[in-house]
């Protein structure tokens, strides 16, 4: 382990010490239950953004300007946003030491901060323009959001359910 | 009744093959859960606004024309990772009281879907009442999120 990476690898096993997270850990129950809870918000958050990318990509929704739908279904997505990591959150510190060392957890977290850059890319550079193309096919730029959130969101949650699989850890 | 169905399921060479990969039963296992991300937004959609709020000012029959392909897409997604991982835990699935909670809540959910929500959202605007709307809504949330992908996620779990 190299040496920038201590502080951290001893918060992790601080954590993983503690007694809270060794009773989560141990707590079939209330493990499990943040287990589907998790799956459950991340239903309303990703699939309100899957229903959101369809629009931009000018192929499902078509008949809400994009402006109503991304204005109603924002609070949603934010309330599913909020809920996943609050119960994601809890996942990890009930076992931080097995996502620590796992390498789809890392690389969902790092697909979870390209598609935020993704929305944020969106936002500022295509999203402007917005009275142009409300009631119609967005333009290429907001196309490539759309497409570049659904690949990156569905690549999330398949590196999500692939984090039980370490197949490479030794 | 069902026993040597699901043991010959079980037993198949499918199963074998599905078993003998590393990828195959994980990737498909990923896959099902992006399909019913899919699925899961184009219910909610139309829910959230039949429970009056969401995507407030667009007409109900238009949310429920626009969401219906994906849905439908979704759902056939579901089915077709679904059955894989179905063949290559038979046994498993046969002896889990969650598989059996999904498997009857499931046709009830579909036949409420494409009967009484279909009907309710497609009906002129002004016709039924918000109360209604509401109920709709809210028995399929609880039909679909509570009968149907909580017990799915509870057979790994507690098996």
């Amino acid at each position: 382990m190299s040496d920038f990476l201590m502080p951290l690898t001893q918060l992790v096993h601080a954590i993983q010490d503690s007694e809270t997270s060794t009773a989560l850990r141990e707590s079939q129950y209330v493990w499990s239950l943040f287990e589907v809870a998790h799956v459950v918000c991340m239903c309303l958050f990703a699939g309100l953004i899957i229903m959101m990318d369809l629009r931009l990509l000018g192929i499902g929704n078509m008949q809400t300007p994009f402006s109503q739908l991304q204005k109603r279904l924002f609070p949603w997505q934010m309330l599913g946003m909020a809920l996943s990591a609050a119960t994601g959150l809890v996942l990890v510190y009930g076992d931080p030491v097995r996502f620590y060392a796992n390498i789809f957890f890392w690389m969902k977290m790092t697909l979870m901060a390209i598609a935020a850059l993704n929305a944020m890319a969106f936002h500022y550079i295509a999203y402007f323009d917005v009275n142009n193309w409300d009631n119609k096919v967005p333009p290429y730029g907001a196309k490539l959001a759309g497409a570049l959130g659904l690949a990156l969101w569905g690549f999330v949650i398949i590196a999500g359910r692939l984090i039980p699989y370490n197949w490479f850890q030794n | 009744m069902l026993q040597p169905f699901f043991q010959s399921m079980n037993d198949s060479s499918i199963a074998k093959y599905i078993s003998e990969s590393l990828w195959i039963y994980p990737l498909d296992q990923a896959i099902h859960l992006v399909f019913l991300a899919l699925f899961a937004g184009s219910i909610l959609i139309l829910d959230i606004r039949l429970l009056g709020m969401g995507m407030r000012e667009q007409s109900v029959a238009k949310i429920a024309r626009d969401s219906f392909p994906w849905l439908i897409i979704g759902f056939l997604g579901l089915v077709a990772t679904g059955i894989p991982q179905l063949i290559q835990n038979a046994m498993r699935e046969y002896y889990s009281e969650f598989f059996w909670i999904k498997m009857y809540v499931l046709p009830v959910a579909l036949i409420y879907t494409f009967t009484v929500r279909r009907m309710v959202s497609q009906a002129d605007e002004g016709r039924v009442s918000p109360g209604v709307q509401k109920i709709v809504g809210l028995v399929s949330i609880l039909l679909w999120i509570g009968g149907v992908a909580i017990p799915s996620r509870l057979i790994g779990l507690f098996t």
